[in-house]
């Protein structure tokens, strides 16, 4: 069996009185690609932002990469863990956040910030990169074909060069593991393609989690399709065992969250317990006191 | 992200449009109350012969002093009531000698001006950082900084020149360390905000590499904000060297000294001299500064 690399103990995450994630256990191995598709406010976003170490656990703990976190103040790292699971963790963010006053080549050089051998500190407080780096770069930039704006400034380019610009970053970060929260929101067509290429070109030796709203994407982008709603788990299956009716009950709002006899084999595969229990374990929501069964 | 809104918490608060009726119907009643406790004191006054005097001041104001330079009269004669010859002055040298002092204070007022803004920028750079809310600096600090340059923005800076003159002694340092304390609040003010205006998608975009913190600071925090600070400190400069110029009155060098003599003297034609001087100094300063705060955005 491969290496796990995500580990998801029963966390909860809850804001202002409303849960908003509550995953009782999902496992993802090493090299595999993983779609979370669901409806808006439910839980994609916060679950990505969870493994990245961006939003705290109510309850719960996450190992990611064989490092352990869980509800702050009881199982946190230290900063220097952090650094080095975010180092490891590559992740695309809703929105194309690049630095908007530096040029592309700079943004794209600032995913080695982290990389001790590639960067010493100095040199990155004085924005003076090595040559190797800024090379390395320039070969990522010119791959996407952007290699005649390298030194135009970001707030410059299009939404499809920035969202280039922030996955030839994500090539020099080097991850191990990507969260990539809709890589393709706001791109046409032909960008979208691109993007998707690019992407799966980054993450050859890597994990992949994406958050997907285009069905015809998900073949491209995912061997495993995951089905969030109103922060639960709906559904967890091979992308050959996707149908469209579990893909249509998914966004259909009247529905509610409930996991589907069709889960049932994701769920088992992740979890090793029944449907109508995890149901009412989802409900009766005491889950740290249940037995360990692994 | 859901963010519940939560109920309010100011019950005094009014809304809608009777709620701004009521502010407005408060504030013209702040208003009449200023006027009639000035007017019932009897405070409301306008001197014993407004008009006359403003005549006078106006002529005297247009014709500035150094007009003399060129149509003084080179032999004036002072003479006492029986006609002996007391004094003879040549007005042409007379002013050519002021115009040498004003140039002199102009040039201290600058200095003070530049001196004092720059001793503020450096000194509001850490206090600004530490009260930019995004920044999360740990809250003790932040708080403390955030008192630090409200009370200094509170504290005019001739509130602050009196008390300095007063331990420094007279002169330019008195001035520079006022300008500089005072204007520490304006700028870490104006830091502040700059940097609550950071795109933070940007600054967790660089985090999420596992940049350390300085490394995030230096990569996406400082070059965003940089050509504001420098904005800010354009402004903040030019503003001081308007604020300067009258903390010579309190004997902290500078232009304020030649108005203060120029007001007891009653010399409306010097005084003319001196506001043109500022004026052009203010103007030219605030033409450059515009220019320079345009090429950096």
């Amino acid at each position: 069996m491969a290496e796990i690399v995500i580990d998801i103990r029963d966390i909860r995450v809850e804001a202002g009185g409303r849960c908003l994630l509550h995953v009782p256990a999902l496992r993802i191995e090493q090299g595999e690609r993983v779609a979370l598709v669901g409806p808006n406010g439910a839980g994609k976003s916060s679950l990505l932002k969870v493994l990245g170490g961006f939003l705290p656990v109510t309850q719960g703990s996450v190992s990611a990469l064989g490092r352990t976190f869980g509800v702050t103040g009881q199982q946190t790292l230290t900063a220097a863990e952090w650094r080095q699971l975010r180092m490891d963790v590559g992740q695309v963010m809703q929105g194309l956040h690049l630095v908007p006053r530096l040029s592309a080549l700079e943004n794209v050089v600032l995913g080695a910030l982290a990389r001790p051998a590639a960067m010493p500190l100095w040199r990155s407080w004085l924005r003076l990169y090595p040559q190797s780096i800024q090379r390395e770069a320039c070969v990522a930039l010119a791959d996407l074909g952007l290699g005649n704006r390298l030194h135009t400034r970001a707030d410059q380019l299009s939404g499809g060069e920035r969202q280039k610009v922030s996955l030839a970053r994500l090539r020099l970060q080097r991850p191990r593991l990507i969260l990539a929260d809709e890589p393709t929101s706001a791109l046409d067509p032909n960008a979208t393609q691109q993007a998707c290429e690019a992407l799966l070109a980054v993450a050859q030796n890597a994990t992949l989690l994406t958050v997907v709203h285009d069905p015809a994407l998900l073949r491209q982008l995912a061997n495993r399709v995951i089905g969030l709603k109103d922060g639960q788990v709906v559904f967890d299956v091979s992308i050959d065992d996707l149908s469209t009716s579990l893909l249509n009950d998914l966004y259909d709002d009247r529905k509610p969250a409930e996991p589907t006899p069709h889960a049932a084999q994701g769920w088992e595969r992740t979890c090793a317990k029944s449907p109508r229990e995890l149901r009412s374990v989802g409900l009766a929501s005491s889950l740290h006191e249940r037995p360990n069964h692994a | 992200m859901n963010t519940t809104t939560a109920p309010d918490s100011r019950p005094w608060r009014s809304r809608g449009r009777l709620g701004f009726l009521g502010l407005v119907l408060t504030y013209g009643a702040l208003v009449l109350l200023c006027l009639f406790t000035l007017a019932a004191a009897g405070d409301l006054s306008w001197g014993r012969n407004p008009w006359d005097n403003l005549l006078k001041s106006m002529s005297e104001f247009s014709r500035p002093s150094f007009l003399d330079l060129w149509f003084g009269n080179e032999r004036l004669e002072y003479r006492s009531e029986d006609g002996t010859l007391l004094r003879v002055e040549n007005r042409r040298e007379v002013e050519a000698s002021f115009l040498a002092a004003l140039g002199r204070a102009t040039w201290t007022t600058f200095q003070i001006a530049t001196l004092g803004s720059l001793l503020a920028a450096l000194l509001a750079l850490p206090l600004g950082l530490l009260s930019a809310r995004n920044l999360r600096a740990p809250r003790p600090l932040a708080l403390l900084a955030s008192t630090v340059l409200d009370v200094s923005r509170a504290i005019h800076t001739l509130v602050f020149g009196l008390v300095l003159v007063g331990i420094v002694g007279l002169g330019p340092t008195a001035g520079i360390l006022a300008i500089a304390l005072h204007s520490m609040g304006t700028y870490g003010k104006l830091y502040a905000e700059s940097i609550e205006t950071l795109d933070m998608g940007a600054v967790d975009a660089i985090r999420a590499t596992g940049a350390s913190p300085s490394q995030v600071f230096f990569s996406a925090v400082w070059p965003s904000v940089l050509p504001q600070f420098v904005s800010n400190h354009l402004y903040v400069w030019e503003f001081n060297i308007r604020d300067s110029t009258i903390l010579g009155l309190i004997g902290a060098g500078g232009l304020g000294l030649l108005i203060s003599e120029a007001v007891s003297l009653f010399q409306w034609s010097r005084l003319a001299s001196i506001v043109l001087v500022v004026v052009i100094l203010v103007t030219v300063f605030d033409a450059l500064s515009r220019r320079i705060r345009l090429a950096l955005l």
